[in-house]
């Protein structure tokens, strides 16, 4: 079991959490979105080896936000609501 | 034609439903007002007269009426007595949503209720945790102290399963599983 901290509840078991993919990855907006902008937005990522920022959602309060992990060792480095007013 | 029926579990008489074994005693509680509260909180407090310092995971609520913190931007208000806010948006900043047929309370009791939680949560009740919707028995829950007791709302359709899980749980803490 791993510990996740939930910006707002603070450290809750990693089963209360869902992933919601990598963090900066903005939907394209507008009529004339190159095709390739659009196919690195659906199916390209960084998969990083270290250091990784990602959407995490806490299903149980609902609370979106941002958390950075080393996706080697799993340690979590910091956790930032959305918005960025909050952290954990 | 098939009865679907048949794949749940039958929910008992909520009225009189009660698990007793030695160190455990637990029941449903009827009759609760519970309202959901979305957006401003502060505002709500101003509004409603009801303290806005709600609680959280395995706080203390004392009274005949109450609230619980949710979300950051949501509490659930418990009253015995019923609650006098409509359900509509207001326009200081936040919505009413009338729940109390929506889930189901129970409470828990007896010596044995730290054995209780453990099975139940992985959550350390002694660690202060700002909501208290967390997951107990595997499904998502709203967990706090009620005076001497444990008070769990479960979503009602989820009601029969947790009454089956909670039996299961009494009869291994009874037979020291």
């Amino acid at each position: 079991m791993q510990l996740f901290p939930c910006p707002f509840c603070g450290p809750r078991d990693e089963t209360e959490f869902h992933y919601g993919g990598d963090a900066g990855n903005v939907r394209p907006d507008g009529a004339d979105v190159p095709i390739d902008r659009w196919a690195g937005y659906l199916y390209l990522r960084g998969n990083p080896k270290g250091t990784a920022r990602e959407i995490w959602v806490h299903m149980n309060c609902g609370e979106f936000f941002v958390m950075e992990r080393d996706t080697i060792t799993h340690k979590v480095l910091s956790s930032a609501a959305l918005g960025g007013e909050h952290t954990a | 034609m098939r009865d679907l029926a048949e794949k749940s579990s039958v929910a008992p008489d909520w009225r009189n439903a009660t698990i007793e074994v030695p160190g455990l005693k637990i029941g449903a509680v009827a009759g609760l007002h519970q309202r959901l509260v979305s957006g401003d909180l502060a505002a709500w407090a101003e509004a409603s007269g009801l303290d806005g310092t709600a609680v959280g995971a395995f706080g203390l609520a004392e009274g005949i009426r109450y609230s619980v913190r949710l979300a950051r931007d949501r509490l659930l208000a418990v009253s015995i007595t019923p609650i006098s806010m409509a359900a509509r948006w207001f326009p200081q900043g936040f919505a009413v949503t009338e729940i109390s047929a929506g889930l189901q309370v129970f409470d828990v009791e007896g010596p044995a209720l730290q054995a209780f939680i453990a099975r139940g949560t992985t959550l350390d009740p002694r660690q202060p945790s700002a909501s208290a919707a967390l997951s107990f028995a595997g499904i998502s829950a709203i967990v706090y102290r009620h005076e001497s007791k444990l008070r769990i709302h479960i979503d009602r359709g989820l009601a029969a399963y947790l009454w089956t899980w909670m039996e299961q749980a009494a009869g291994h803490i009874a037979a020291g599983k």
